[in-house]
C-alpha cells in the first residue's frame, strides 16, 4: 500500500507538528533553566556548594511546573466541547487535534513522572551535598544545621522534603494504576487513585513554598568570588580554582546582548573587592503561577457540571434488546445534545461512587425532548442497572395500583461531552463504520437525518456496521429501514449507503427478520475487505475529501487508519477521526 | 463497587518497584548514610533483590472472570514461577517476602524510593491475600483446528446417489455447505 505523503500530512501532520512543538517548549525550558543556575552569578555560591545536582533539579522542576500546568486541560470536557460546539472559533484542523486530548493528557503525566525520577534523584544528590559541604562561611545558604547531618532528615523532617515523598508516593500510585492492563480489567482502582491528583497538586503548593534554595541579591555590592580583605590569605586563595569551573565563557565576547552582564572579571579575578557580605533570599514559587490557572479552571468545571447534573431525568421507557442491550429513554429540562455526544449516567441506587459513559443514540430535537442511550450488559453495573430498570418494568404487567407502583431508580445524567464523531455532518461524503455496539454514535446521526437532512453539508454517507451475531441488527433495523424509507420517498435513494456484515455465522440464520427487506438484500456474510471497499469510495467521489468514523475493534480501526493513510488513483483524500476509548 | 482484583495492580507496583530497586542500586556505592557499613555490598545484593523481584512479577496472574492481557514472551517466566508451587502461588508470602527486601533498602539514601514502593506493593498483596486471591498461571489454550465449509465435508453422504430427499434441516445444511 502507497503512502501518500498528501494523506498522511492531512491525517497526521498537525497531531504531529503540536506534539513537535510541545517537545520544542520542554526542551527550551529544561536548556534555559539549566544555563540559568548553571552560569547564572546569583546562583554562584549555591552551585558551588551543590554541583550539578542543582542544575538538573531546578530544569526539571521547571519541565513539572510546564506539564502540570498542561496536563489539567484536555480533562476539561465541558471546554472542550463547546469548543468543538462552536464551528466559528475552531476551524476543522483544531476540532481534530481535540480528539487527541486524552492522549495528550497521557503524554504529559508520563512526562510528570520520568520528570520527577529526575527531579528526586537530583535532589537527593543535593540532600547529600547540603549536608556534606555545609557552607560555613554564607549560613543563610545551608539547608543542613551542621555538618555531616544525616541526610534524611532533610527528606524527611523539612515541609519540602515532605510533601515531596508523599507526593512521589501518590504519583506512583495513580501511575501503576493507570497502566492499560488495570483500565481494562479493573477500572475501579484506576478511577478512585486518579482522583488522588486533588491531594497531589495540594501537596506542590506546599511543596514549592519552603524556600530552601536562596539567590543571591546583591550582585552589585558583593560579585560572586570577589576579594575580602577580611578573609584571612587561605580563604582567598581557594577561590581561583572556583573560577576555572563556572565561568569558561567569560573570558570569551560571548554575551554581546547582555549588558548588565558585568565585564569578565575572570581576568581580573583577585582585583575585584567586595563591599560587603552576600545576601540572599529565597525564591517566590512561581509553580503557583503556573498551576493555580488550569486547577481552578478545573476545579469551575468540575462545579459547573455537579450543578449540571443535579436534577435527576424522568426515565420514559426501558426496552430489552436482543444480544444483552437494553435502550433507555428519558427527559430533562433544557437538555441539549448534538448527535455523536456522549453522557455519563449516574445511578446512586446502582453503584453510590460509580458512574458511566454512554454514547447517545437519540439526541433531544426542538419538537420532541425525549433522548435515549443503548447500554450493552457487559459488567457488574450495567447488570445491576438491567436488573433495576427491568424490575420495574415487570411490575407494569401486574396490575398495580398507581400508588403502590415503585418508581424507577432516581438516575442522574452528566454531560452531554464531545466527541469525533460529531464531524460527519460536516463533511460532504462520510464514511462510518460500526463493530458490535459501536453503532451507537452513529445511530444518533442516524435519528438526526431522518428529522431533516437537507440542513447538514452532508451529502452522502457510506454505513457499514459489521456484527457477531444477526440479532444484534434488530438493535436498529426499525431505524435504518424508516431511514431508508424516507429517503426513497423523498428522491434521493443514494443518500445513504448500508452494508451490513455478519462476521460469524452458523449459516441457518441469514435474514435479520421477515419485514426487514431492505436491510436483508443488503446483508452479506464475512468480513468487509476494507482495500476494495475503499477503491469503491474513492472512485465514485473522486477528488472528494471523505470523513472516515470508525468506532469499533481496535483492528478494524488500526486497518482503515492505515488505508487512509494511504494513496489511490482517484485523488480521493480520506481523513481518518478516531475515538479513544478506555 | 464491583469485585476489584487487588494481586493485579499490587503486581504492577512490584514490579515498577523491582525496576526501581535495580536502578536505584546502581548508584548506590556513591551515597550511603553515615553508620551503615558495606554499603557497596549492600547496594549490589539490593540490585539482585531487584532483578529477581522483576523476574517473580513479571508473569501476571489469570483474572477470576474475563480475559487476561499476557505481558510480552510472559509464558517462558510462567513456567519458572509455576515450578515453585505454593511458594509463588500464596499471596501472604509474596507480601512478606517484599516487605523483608524493603526494610533493608531503607538504610541506603538512593534506594529509600524503593523502600517505599515496595511496601506498598506489600501492603496491597496482603489485602489482595486476605480476600483470598491466588496466582494462577495462564495456560496456553490449544488451538481447534479451524473447519472449513460446515459439518457436510466431515459427514459426507454415506449412500451413492441417487439419495432420496433428505427431511428439510439436512437439506439446507447441505445446500450451504455444497
Amino acid at each position: 500500500m502507497a503512502l501518500s505523503w498528501r494523506s498522511w500530512l492531512a491525517n497526521e501532520g498537525s497531531k504531529h507538528l503540536f506534539l513537535l512543538f510541545w517537545l520544542c517548549l520542554n526542551a527550551w525550558l529544561f536548556w534555559k533553566t539549566f544555563l540559568l543556575y548553571y552560569q547564572g552569578l546569583q546562583y554562584y555560591y549555591l552551585h558551588q556548594m551543590l554541583g550539578l545536582g542543582l542544575c538538573v533539579s531546578r530544569a526539571s522542576a521547571s519541565v513539572l511546573n510546564l506539564n502540570c500546568c498542561l496536563v489539567l486541560l484536555p480533562m476539561c470536557r465541558v471546554l472542550l466541547a463547546f469548543l468543538r460546539g462552536s464551528q466559528k472559533v475552531a476551524s476543522k484542523k483544531t476540532r481534530r487535534l481535540l480528539d487527541k486530548s486524552k492522549t495528550f493528557h497521557v503524554t504529559c503525566g508520563a512526562t510528570i513522572c520520568i520528570f520527577s525520577v529526575l527531579h528526586v534523584a537530583a535532589h537527593l544528590v543535593n540532600a547529600l551535598n547540603f549536608s556534606e559541604n555545609y557552607n560555613e562561611e554564607f549560613l543563610a545558604l545551608n539547608a543542613a544545621n551542621y555538618r555531616g547531618e544525616d541526610p534524611r532528615k532533610l527528606l524527611f523532617a523539612t515541609v519540602p522534603g515532605l510533601t515531596g515523598v508523599i507526593m512521589v508516593l501518590v504519583l506512583f500510585l495513580m501511575c501503576t494504576a493507570s497502566t492499560y492492563a488495570i483500565r481494562v480489567s479493573n477500572y475501579d482502582i484506576f478511577w478512585y487513585t486518579h482522583n488522588l491528583f486533588f491531594v497531589f497538586y495540594m501537596l506542590l503548593m506546599l511543596h514549592v513554598s519552603g524556600g530552601v534554595l536562596k539567590y543571591q541579591t546583591n550582585l552589585e555590592e558583593h560579585p560572586p568570588g570577589c576579594f575580602n580583605p577580611n578573609k584571612t590569605l587561605r580563604q582567598n586563595m581557594t577561590m581561583p580554582k572556583a573560577f576555572g569551573e563556572p565561568f569558561p565563557d567569560y573570558s570569551t565576547d560571548s554575551f554581546p546582548e547582555d549588558p548588565p552582564v558585568p565585564e569578565p572579571f575572570g581576568q581580573n579575578n583577585l582585583v575585584r573587592i567586595c563591599s560587603e557580605e552576600p545576601k540572599f533570599q529565597s525564591h517566590f514559587p512561581e509553580t503557583w503561577f503556573w498551576i493555580s490557572g488550569p486547577l481552578c479552571l478545573y476545579c469551575v468545571e468540575r462545579l459547573y457540571r455537579y450543578i449540571r447534573s443535579n436534577k435527576p431525568v424522568t426515565i420514559t421507557s426501558v426496552i430489552s434488546h436482543p444480544s444483552n442491550v437494553l435502550e433507555v429513554r428519558m427527559t430533562k429540562d433544557d437538555f441539549k445534545a448534538r448527535p455523536g455526544q456522549y453522557v455519563i449516567l449516574h445511578c446512586p441506587r446502582v453503584s453510590a461512587l460509580e458512574s458511566h459513559p454512554f454514547t447517545l443514540t437519540m439526541c433531544p430535537t426542538d419538537t420532541k425532548a425525549t433522548f435515549g442511550v443503548h447500554l450493552k450488559v457487559v459488567g457488574d453495573w450495567t447488570e445491576r442497572f438491567r436488573d433495576l430498570l427491568l424490575l420495574h418494568s415487570n411490575q407494569d404487567t401486574e396490575i398495580l395500583p398507581i400508588f403502590q407502583q415503585r418508581p424507577y431508580p432516581k438516575l442522574y445524567v452528566d454531560g452531554p461531552f464531545g466527541s469525533p464523531f460529531e464531524e460527519s455532518l460536516n463533511y460532504e461524503v462520510s464514511l462510518c463504520v460500526a463493530g458490535g455496539i459501536g453503532v451507537t454514535p452513529f445511530a444518533s446521526v442516524l435519528n438526526t437525518l431522518l428529522d431533516g437532512w437537507k440542513c447538514y453539508k452532508l451529502r452522502r454517507l457510506y454505513f457499514i456496521w459489521v456484527c457477531r451475531d444477526v440479532e444484534s441488527f434488530r438493535w436498529f433495523a426499525d431505524l435504518l429501514c424508516l431511514l431508508h424509507n424516507k429517503l426513497w420517498q423523498e428522491n434521493r435513494p443514494d443518500y445513504i449507503n448500508i452494508q451490513l456484515y455478519l462476521s460469524q455465522t452458523d449459516g441457518i440464520q441469514k435474514i435479520i427478520g421477515e419485514k426487514y427487506q431492505a436491510l436483508n438484500s443488503r446483508l452479506l456474510i464475512g468480513r468487509p475487505r476494507w482495500r476494495l471497499i475503499f477503491d469503491e469510495i474513492a472512485k465514485c467521489n473522486r477528488r472528494k475529501t471523505i470523513g472516515v468514523f470508525c468506532c469499533g475493534p481496535n483492528k478494524i480501526s488500526k486497518t482503515l487508519h492505515k488505508l487512509s493513510n494511504s494513496s489511490n488513483t482517484y485523488g480521493t483524500r480520506f481523513e481518518y477521526n478516531k475515538e479513544s476509548f478506555s | 463497587m464491583g469485585q476489584i482484583e487487588w494481586a493485579m495492580w499490587a503486581n504492577e507496583q512490584a514490579l515498577a518497584a523491582g525496576l526501581i530497586h535495580f536502578h536505584e542500586s546502581r548508584g548506590s556505592h556513591t551515597q550511603h548514610l553515615p553508620g551503615t557499613p558495606h554499603a557497596g555490598l549492600l547496594g549490589h545484593n539490593l540490585g539482585v533483590a531487584g532483578v529477581l523481584v522483576c523476574l517473580l512479577e513479571y508473569p501476571r496472574s489469570k483474572r477470576q472472570k474475563g480475559s487476561t492481557m499476557e505481558r510480552c514472551g510472559q509464558k517462558y517466566l510462567t513456567a519458572v514461577v509455576k515450578v515453585f508451587g505454593p511458594l509463588t502461588r500464596n499471596y501472604y508470602i509474596r507480601a512478606i517476602l517484599h516487605a523483608a527486601l524493603a526494610v533493608p533498602a531503607g538504610f541506603l539514601l538512593s534506594t529509600i524510593l524503593g523502600t517505599v514502593c515496595l511496601g506498598i506493593a506489600s501492603g496491597i498483596y496482603l489485602l489482595a491475600a486476605v480476600r483470598g486471591e491466588e496466582w494462577r498461571p495462564i495456560e496456553q489454550k490449544p488451538r481447534e483446528p479451524r473447519r472449513m465449509g460446515g459439518d457436510t465435508i466431515r459427514q459426507p453422504p454415506s449412500n451413492p446417489p441417487p439419495r432420496p430427499p433428505a427431511d428439510a434441516h439436512k437439506k439446507q445444511l447441505g445446500e450451504v455447505g455444497g
